[in-house]
Order: C-alpha cells, then structure tokens, then sequence
C-alpha cells in the first residue's frame, strides 16, 4: 500500500464541519486537586549540628543525596575559591585519587557532584538504594579528607576559568550579569561569576581554609529521599559521616547583608554589535517565600509570565511572533528575593516587545485579574508542585532550597493550603506590588546601532559599555 | 518482589483505526501522565521543506476543531498540568502531565487534534516568527549554538533526510504554506501512525474506554510506508572547518557509524557502553586522559543519536559522536591521535572487567532515575514502541547492558578505529 500523495478529502483539515452538539464538542471536566505536602518526612538534628532531612518515595530503588551549606557574604562577593573549591572537593583524599573516588562512586550506581548556586554550596548525588550506605561512606571521605592535591587545584582552575570563558560568550548570561550588578549595586549578590583571573589566582592552601569554613556541620542541610526507612537512614548517615560529625564548628558563622533598596533610572543598553536578537530583562526585588503576600504574588505571576498560557506569551509570542520563549521567574536568596522577566526577541522588535510588555504590566496593575485566571493559575501552581514533590529528585531539592533559606518540610503543606485560599483581590494587590512597570530596573543586550534609535522614543535609554570580562 | 519492578508493568490495546494504546499504571501519586508520539521526524520531511516537522510540531498546539488558539495549552495548564511536544529525527512527541482528575480532557485535546486540526494562514505565519526566534535563541546567537548537531550529521551523511538541518532554513520554512500541513497531517498524523501512553493513576480499563470514545471516532487511514535512510558508510575521511567569531575557544566533533538498533541492538549496545568507558565519569578513558591527566581538553562527550537523550529513539542510521572543548593548547590532530589511541587499545584489550561492572552499575541507575518521574515513563515506552515496536525494551535496556561482555566493546572500539570517519571544527574568529 502507497500512502496518499495528498492528504484525501475526508481528511479533516479544518474540522469546521462537524454537526454542533456531537460528542466530539463536549468537553470532559476536570476533578478536583489535592493541595500537595511533602508527607512522610523526617527531620532531625544530628551531631556536630549537622541539620537532617529524610523523606521515603519508593517508587523506584534510588537515594537522592542532597547537602547544603551557606556561604558566608565574603565568599559570595569573590566567588572564585568556593567556584574551584566544587571542582577540586572531589580531586583526591586520602585514601582515593580523583578517579578512584569517581570509580568508587560509578560503582554503586551513584553520582557525586558539587556545585556554587549563588549565595551557597551544594553537594548532590544518588545512588542505588542497596548502596546508600557505601556512598554516604563515600561523601564523609570527601567531607573530612579532601586533600586539593596542588597540581590537581592548578588544573582545575585553569579549566573552570575556561568554562567561565564559555559560559561569559552566551548572551544570556552576559545580561544576566549586568541586571545583577544593576539591582544588587554594591552587594555581594552583584558579583556573579566569578572573573577568570580570579580563578586562575587560587590556591590549593586556600581550598583547604575554605573547605573548613564552608563545609561546617553545623551550618549544613543533608537531604536524603528515596526508597529509605528515613530512622535507619538518618542511623546511617550519623554512622558514615560521624568523623566530620565530630569536628569542632568554624566559629565565623555566615554574615550576609540584606540586599539594598533598588536604584530605578534609564534602560541600560549594552551593545552587542552583530546580534541576531535582544535579550530583554526587567527586573525588582520580590516578597519572599515567608511574606504573607507570597501565595498571592506567586499567582499574580504565574497569570502575567509564569506559565505558557500566560498573558506575556500569548502577547509576545502567540500574538506577535517576536520571541520564542518569553518568561518570568523569582530568585529567592537567603538575603532576599528578586523577580525577573526575559524576553530574547528579534532584533527589528525590540522596542515593539518593550512597549508590549510594559503595556501586559501596566494592563494587570491597572485592571487586575479575572476569576477565570485566577483558578487557572491556583490549579496550575498546585498541579506542578504535586509534581515536584512526587518524585525523589524533585522533592530532594526543594527540600534543601528550603532548609538554606531556614523554612521547614512543612512548609510545602502551607504554601499549598494559602494558594487554596488566595481571593481575587489579593491577586490584584500582589500584582500592583510586584509587577508596577515603573519599578523595574531594565536592561537590554543586543545590537545598540540597530535598536538605540526606536528603543530611544519609547524609553529614556542609557548606553552601556558591557562590564563582565567577554 | 524488588522496589521499582512494579513499573515495568503495562497493558496494550490496539483501536479499530490502528491507534496503539498502553497504560503503565501506578497510583503512587494523583498524578497522570499522556504521551501521543508519531512516527515522523524531520528525516521525513520533503526536500525544499527542511524545519517542517518541527514547525508542524508548533501548529499542532494552534488549535483544533473544537479548540481555539492557545486554548489547548490554557485548558492542560488550568487543570495543573504541564504540556509540551518534541519534534526528533524519526518521531514527534507531545505531552502532559497532570492531576489525574484531567485525564479525559487531556485525551480528548490530543483526539480532536490528531482528528481534526485547524490550519490558518495566520497562525502558520505567526508559527513560522516564531520557530525563526527559536532558532536564533539556540543557534545563531548562540555560540556553539546547534554544535555539532546541526554541521555533523551535513558532513557525515549524503543523503537529504539524514544530513539536512532538522531546524529549517528561514528560506524554507518561510515558503511553507497550508497546502504543505494539511498534505503532511493527512500523511502522517494517521491514528495507525502514533501510539498514546498513559502512565500513572489510572486503570487500563478506563484508559482503553477512554481512547475508544476519544480517539476512536478518528477515521482510520493508512500509515504511511516507512522508506529506509540506509546510506553506505563514507569511503574516505571527511574534515570541515567552521570559523566562528563569538566562540572564545575551539571545539570539534567526530562522528562515526554504528550498527542499526532496531535490527541488532545487541550489537548496538555494545556501542552505548563504549561512550560510557570513553567518556562517563572522571575514571573513564578519554576524560581522566585529556582532561586531568593531558589537561589539553577543557569538557568532552561521547554519545549515540543526535542529542544523546535520543540514543534510543533513533533508527539507522545514526552517529557515534565524540565531541570536544578544548583550549587550543593541542592541535585537533594530536587530540584525534589521543582518542585513536584509546580506541586502538580498547580494541586490542577490551575493558576491564572494573570498567563494565560501572558500565552496568550506571545503566541500572540512569534507568530507575530517569523513570521516576511519571512523564518521563510514559514518553520512554511510547518512543520504545513507535521506534523498535516494542515498549518492552525500556525495561530491558539494564539487562542489555550488563549483557555486553569485553570481547562485543573491543569489536565496537576495533569498528570506529577502522571506519571513516567525520569531523567538524569549530575554530575561533572570523576565518579567512
């Protein structure tokens, strides 16, 4: 059998012509959502101050690993030794070199990775479940003996200054870089990546002062989710990590400064000569997760740019085609939260999709929101979250944003019963709060001889000489 | 009975127009998740047309008979659901995943779109801004954007469905017109063309009750006839250099020939745990050499398929890809003797026994971790059942893997050392 050359007539392209009422033209409703908690958790506090959270989702024979640690403000505004520091933690000890830790690992099934996420450091694994004691044996060797081997230290951060390079080439972090240092003028959370010289300047000695300051237990979180008895697990983890357990808390502490007020003023235009679009970035300081408004913001958002089905993107994208993936986010820090929109859009639209977003802004603070949006958005923000808390990793890691930013496993329980509760009027409260469009700081990347002109009669515009190293 | 075996379990049911239905219970969470995968990629988009598939991807989401523009997406996502699609060389993948309350509107939304999809001039042409923005997002403004996925396949093949960029020229998808949907949707969006999985809570009698009253009512056609892409493997080495003024270092790509996977994936796998020895963890071959020990490589990566997330999602032929970052500190040739070298000794020795015990190790984790979120379950058996027409092999795939012994590596290791292979450059700077 040949397949149709075209498609045949019966084919209903269009479907405009079904009879009215058929079957076809009912839609099924939808059930009710549960409000979703992170059940069966346990918490615990073991010694050395070490901060524990277990949790049991058995669906699959896996341990998700999580351990946190704050970094203090210093660290944060020069980020370079704690950056190579997640590089070299797992370089060699004692007993391993770095490809005997990564075999000793690979194993058991497991993983092992560290990472700097902004204002802290975070250990992450997992590992076959059968095997959660071995890996846990695995992180205390590492906790207790890294050794940063010099010529070890010396190549990695070579080669993270290299990613670094990399990673200052992409557009998008590039203005990310700039909004940073625009909304967070002069503290540490301004810093953002740290610099390739930087980089290339840090000592193996230096790791080792670090690694005693940062990787505390007594300033640490350890998350653990899978398919745990969290009693024995928590037996366990006191068991395999007990030698760093009982090590003697760096008394420094974590010192962070608030984040300081916002400075409104111009569009900063950054050129970039020869781009094929616009980054386009708006953003402010937000309520954090503790706020009362928060439920209510969270909300406001998820209506204006938070979800596909939100009005930025029908705007920009579904309406105008000037951009592929327009979005909102938040960013919560220990010392603050902030909210961002981006928008990457095509060079010619720049201005067009600045003045559309303002306008979305000033619609939602002006007339606020409908009920339809609102139930809409409350069912999506409890949908993804039942989600996230479903399966191990997801629950693994918001349970250890959570304990950084010092809020408990219950509070996934909370937030979910106050989105719930959340009226209209609340909504459109939060919305004048967070998304007033004279209350942004903005930024736009892109080719400045090509959009200057137009951005100039919509906006008082601002060129700037891009500050990261590029 | 081990934790985790439950998943393995699903149900099969086939509808009256050819619609294959399987349903992976699990009531662990209210949670349920729909993939609708069609067997069409963009190898099998017409020449003149390269982006198409992925643009028609982009329409199916403007709506349907009785689904307004941006309704669908309002109506999953106000049911707390998440939705998406996914345009690969041989299949397309749409998804959501949702509180199971939303099942029968998710399955009814993807019945009148495989049933009846709107098409307008308007909403093509938005479509067509819109994939031009996507791609200059990932691409053209981007450095090593669409690297190598986009320059390899172009060199290492000669025929247009495989060697043609899956993402379009802007000249082709601006040319595209209705005529070009409505002739690909009656082609390849018949219902004997996909497969529909639900996986989560739910019950196979529900879902094969739903699908019948839903999807049921679709008229059946044929499916197409499946061509092959079978091409000879190049008779020579090929090299091409690529300047790019944005990237700050240079980086390169081989790509080398593989067995099919459909017709000898025991052959195949052997290859999937040569990447994993080459290039997986600070132990293996390639990385623990020339990126700590040589220090001449900055990040380095082997996998099979286009992306590496479609290693088992893709039928022959396809590409082993070695793909590298690296200062400049070396030359490309002295890298490329580094990787023959590991490769000829791999050929002789085999691994170790130490190397395949990780090798297996890591396959049964990566398999449990990535079937722990419901979504991605139903996406695996659906893809496994449009690509190999067996859903079965997502659960195999560990045993297969523990399976391949160091005599079947060495032979794969002994095949790319022989071969002729492909290699992108990417050099820094404007070229001359």
């Amino acid at each position: 059998m040949t397949p149709p050359a075209k498609a045949p007539s019966r084919v209903r392209g269009t479907g405009l012509h079904r009879p009215p009422g058929d079957d076809a033209a009912r839609r099924p409703a939808i059930g009710p959502i549960r409000a979703p908690s992170a059940s069966g958790v346990v918490e615990d506090n073991l010694a050395g101050g070490l901060h524990a959270i277990v949790a049991r989702r058995s669906d699959v024979p896996m341990v998700e690993i999580r351990l946190g640690f704050p970094l203090a403000g210093e660290l944060i505004r020069k980020p370079a030794a704690p950056t190579v520091l997640s590089e070299s933690l797992l370089a060699g000890t004692l007993r391993h070199d770095r490809a005997g830790l990564a075999s000793a690992v690979q194993r058991i099934g497991g993983r092992l990775s560290a990472d700097v996420a902004g204002d802290w450091l975070l250990v992450r694994g997992s590992v076959l479940a059968e095997h959660l004691v071995e890996m846990l044996g695995i992180v205390g060797e590492v906790l207790v003996g890294a050794s940063y081997p010099s010529a070890e230290v010396r190549a990695d951060r070579d080669r993270v200054a290299e990613e670094v390079l990399i990673q200052l080439s992409q557009p998008e972090v590039i203005v990310d870089e700039e909004v940073s240092r625009r909304l967070y003028h002069g503290h540490p959370y301004a810093s953002g990546l740290p610099s390739p010289g930087a980089l290339r300047q840090v000592s193996a000695a230096r790791l080792r002062r670090v690694h005693d300051e940062i990787l505390t237990p007594a300033l640490g979180h350890l998350v653990l989710v899978g398919d745990v008895t969290p009693r024995k697990a928590l037996a366990a983890a006191t068991g395999a990590l007990e030698q760093w357990l009982a090590r003697a808390p760096a008394g420094a502490g974590v010192p962070l400064d608030p984040v300081p007020a916002v400075r409104l003023g111009p569009i900063m235009l950054f050129d970039r000569p020869g781009a094929e679009q616009s980054n386009i970035r708006m953003a402010r300081l937000a309520p954090s997760r503790t706020d009362p408004s928060w439920p209510a913001t969270a909300l406001a958002n998820m209506i204006f740019g938070g979800m596909f089905s939100s009005r930025l993107v029908e705007n920009l994208r579904e309406r105008n085609g000037y951009t592929y993936s327009p979005g909102t986010s938040f960013d919560h820090g220990r010392a603050g939260s902030s909210f961002l929109i981006d928008a990457d859009v095509a060079t010619a639209s720049t201005a067009a999709s600045l003045v559309e977003i303002g306008y979305e802004l000033g619609r939602i603070v002006i007339h606020g929101v409908s009920e339809d949006e609102l139930e809409s958005a409350r069912r999506y923000a409890l949908g993804t979250l039942s989600f996230e808390m479903a399966t191990q990793h997801g629950l693994a890691s918001r349970l250890v944003n959570l304990a950084i930013l010092g809020l408990d496993p219950g509070y996934v329980g909370r937030y979910s019963a106050a989105l719930k509760r959340v009226k209209r009027d609340e909504v459109d409260e939060a919305a004048r709060r967070l998304l007033a469009p004279s209350q942004m700081v903005t930024v736009v990347l892109g080719d400045a001889g090509l959009v200057g002109d137009s951005l100039a009669l919509v906006a008082d515009v601002q060129p700037s000489p891009i500050s990261v190293p590029h | 009975m081990s934790t985790g075996s439950a998943l393995a379990h699903f149900e099969r049911a086939k509808l009256d127009n050819g619609l294959r239905v399987l349903v992976a219970p699990d009531h662990s969470s209210p949670l349920v998740a729909v993939a609708v995968v069609y067997d069409v990629g963009f190898r099998s988009e017409p020449e003149g047309r390269s982006g198409f598939a992925h643009l028609f991807e982009h329409l199916m989401f403007q709506g349907s008979a009785h689904v307004g523009k941006i309704e669908h997406m309002q109506l999953v996502q106000g049911a707390g659901g998440v939705i998406n699609g996914q345009t690969m060389a041989d299949l397309t993948q749409y998804y959501e995943a949702l509180p199971s309350g939303g099942l029968e509107l998710v399955l009814w939304l993807e019945a009148d779109r495989m049933g009846a999809l709107a098409l307008t001039e308007e909403n093509l042409r938005n479509q067509v801004s819109v994939v031009e923005e996507e791609i200059k997002v990932n691409v053209l403004n981007r450095p090593y954007g669409g690297f190598p996925w986009i320059p390899l396949p172009g060199l290492a093949f000669d025929t247009y469905p495989n060697a043609h960029n899956g993402y379009g020229d802007f000249a082709h998808l601006e040319e595209a017109t209705i005529e070009d949907a409505k002739d690909f949707y009656g082609r390849y969006y018949a219902p004997a063309n996909a497969a529909l999985v639900v996986a989560g809570d739910c019950t196979p009698e529900d879902v094969v009750e739903l699908a019948s009253r839903h999807f049921g009512r679709i008229e059946a056609r044929p499916a197409p006839v499946r061509r092959s892409f079978a091409e000879p493997r190049p008779s020579q080495e090929r090299r091409k250099v690529i300047h790019d003024a944005l990237i700050p270092q240079p980086a390169f790509a081989a790509g080398y020939r593989v067995p099919d996977p459909v017709s000898k994936m025991e052959d195949y796998v052997a290859y999937f745990v040569l990447a994993n020895v080459l290039s997986d963890g600070d132990a293996s071959r390639l990385r623990s050499r020339l990126v700590h020990h040589d220090r001449s490589v900055t990040d380095l990566a082997c996998y099979l398929g286009v992306f590496g997330s479609d290693t088992f999602l893709m039928r022959d032929p396809l590409l082993f890809q070695v793909v590298v970052f690296h200062p400049g500190v070396a030359s490309t040739d002295a890298l490329l003797a580094v990787i023959d070298e590991e490769l000829e000794r791999l050929a002789a020795e085999g691994p170790n026994e130490d190397e395949l015990a990780r090798a297996s190790a890591s396959a049964a984790s990566s398999h449990w971790r990535g079937l722990d979120p419901v979504l991605n379950r139903a996406l695996a058996l659906a893809g496994a059942e449009v690509v190999h027409n067996r859903a079965e092999l997502v659960h195999e795939l560990p045993g297969l893997v523990t399976a391949v012994g160091r005599e079947a590596v060495a032979a794969a290791a002994a095949d790319l050392v022989h071969q002729h292979r492909a290699i992108v450059e990417l050099l820094p700077g404007g070229g001359s």
